[in-house]
């Protein structure tokens, strides 16, 4: 990236913005749509009353959560039917029908199960990333170069010697892949749990200022929303950068 | 003394009742002695790769047995190795580790390994590429590599699938006079299959002949030329091409009965 790009950017990002805030001042009204100026005022309330990072803290900790028992679920699930293929092609079209669902339908269901707390978010977020997770380390193994299994095996490698080796390390950029997808799902997992019950949350605060018509208050949320993803998808990219380039698995010097 | 393979009555064949069978090798009677460098060649299509994987232990013919050191193969024995056409490294790991990975699998002693790396490192003249991944070596240094790591592992039996096929000539001709000068040292059994017959016999004691679909020995042939050989200059003998001219022969003759 280089100074003109981000040059043009902000003018881009500024003219949005003053078109907002004219459109609010003097033609639709900030009933509608709130305005720029509101919005960094009602943002900078909630920072000093703590009541920003009171609600991102759930929004975000529900994601994680998830999140990892997502990865962790999904990459052992995917190993297990990477190892046993005939029971992967049995259950193979349970899976495309549960990744074919859409699954945010499953919310009302969570809730009703789990109650408006911590569980039903996770178990939501969840049941949105962990397929991503088990369907991409299926694909990492398959991608497994044939050879490298058969010579394995001529020197009688035990097989914990094979996942830790071979396996693993092929499926490692298969799952980041399959992260970065799932940051945004998880993302949606854990506000869709807040719109529909919760007494805490981003998504919570959302639903709550959009019942009080309080315009302000749902764009502060989006806004807050946005600067998580962004922030979370760039905590990804460091992650991956730094395990790629330790191992430098795409063998490119 | 009793001979290190054998392989007695040797069919396999491929496929399902259904879609209708495929032999691949029919009927191959075989020995090895200890210490012996064999080599097979044949057209694409004789079972040669096949006969290897059963040997191994990758496969189970289905007829007939294959004893080494008079025991029955039925999985992957140990003292076993096998060298693919392709390197079939670890991408992710460096020269020095996939050459480790021999040692690991051979299970020797954590200390003693990283001298014996070394060790293998100098003997293949990959000295200065410790560190390197698969991914920044030629074919050639990545064979070497593939190697190194056989080397390592320590076989008493090297099953090699057309090592050097994939290789340019004179990087092909130089990693068999590598080959052979190691082997001279060490004097391990070797079973070395190729479809390239000056290879074969600058390389082996004895050559064989399969003929394809199905695979069969046709003929073998005693390679009578002196040791220690000098895999380069040997095919400039007269010796040498005399002998590489009968293979030839013994080789058209099986094209002939296949286009006929």
């Amino acid at each position: 990236m280089n100074f003109r790009d981000a040059a043009i950017r902000l003018v881009i990002l500024v003219a949005i913005l003053a078109a907002w805030q004219y459109a609010a001042d003097r033609v639709i009204g900030t009933f509608w749509i709130s305005s720029p100026s509101l919005i960094a005022e009602r943002l900078w309330l909630l920072h000093r009353n703590g009541d920003l990072y009171w609600h991102a803290e759930m929004t975000v900790w529900q994601a994680f959560v998830g999140l990892v028992f997502g990865l962790v679920v999904g990459v052992a699930l995917g190993l297990l039917l990477g190892a046993m293929p005939r029971v992967a092609s049995i259950v193979d079209p349970f899976i495309m029908a549960l990744y074919s669902l859409p699954r945010v339908a499953l919310a009302p269901l969570f809730i009703l199960w789990f109650g408006i707390g911590l569980l039903s978010k996770v178990v939501m977020v969840f049941s949105l990333v962990f397929i991503v997770f088990v369907l991409n380390t299926m694909n990492g193994l398959r991608e497994i170069d044939r050879d490298l299994i058969s010579l394995m095996r001529t020197m009688r490698a035990p097989w914990p010697y094979v996942i830790r080796k071979v396996q693993l390390p092929s499926v490692v950029p298969w799952v980041f892949a399959a992260l970065r997808i799932s940051i945004g799902l998880a993302m949606i997992g854990s506000v869709l749990g807040e719109l529909l019950g919760a007494n805490r949350g981003l998504g919570w605060y959302i639903e709550d200022a959009g019942g009080k018509l309080d315009t302000t208050g749902v764009f502060a949320g989006l806004v807050a929303l946005m600067i998580v993803a962004v922030l979370a998808n760039e905590i990804v990219k460091l992650l991956e950068r730094w395990a790629l380039g330790a191992g430098r698995r795409q063998g490119v010097e | 003394m009793a001979p290190k393979l054998s392989i007695e009555q040797v069919s396999m064949e491929y496929g399902s009742k259904r879609l209708g069978r495929t032999k691949v090798l029919d009927t191959i009677d075989l020995t090895l002695a200890d210490g012996e460098f064999l080599a097979i060649v044949g057209p694409s299509g004789s079972g040669k790769s096949t006969l290897l994987k059963l040997i191994s232990g990758l496969e189970r013919p289905t007829a007939g047995r294959i004893l080494l050191d008079g025991e029955s193969v039925t999985a992957p024995p140990p003292g076993v190795g096998f060298m693919f056409q392709r390197d079939a490294l670890l991408p992710w790991a460096t020269v020095a580790e996939n050459i480790d990975v021999g040692h690991e699998l051979a299970g020797i002693p954590r200390e003693e390994r990283p001298d014996r790396v070394a060790a293998l490192i100098r003997l293949l003249g990959l000295g200065g590429f410790e560190r390197h991944y698969p991914a920044a070596l030629s074919g050639g240094m990545r064979q070497r590599v593939s190697l190194g790591r056989l080397l390592a592992y320590g076989p008493q039996l090297y099953l090699m699938d057309e090592p050097f096929g994939a290789l340019d000539a004179q990087t092909k001709l130089l990693m068999g006079q590598e080959l052979l000068r190691i082997w001279t040292t060490h004097r391990k059994s070797v079973v070395f299959v190729t479809h390239d017959i000056d290879e074969a016999v600058a390389l082996s004691d004895r050559v064989v002949i399969m003929s394809s679909r199905p695979g069969r020995i046709k003929t073998e042939v005693a390679i009578d030329l002196p040791r220690p050989r000098d895999a380069r200059r040997i095919r400039r003998t007269a010796e040498f091409r005399d002998i590489a001219d009968l293979l030839w022969r013994e080789l058209m003759g099986e094209d002939e009965e296949v286009s006929a």
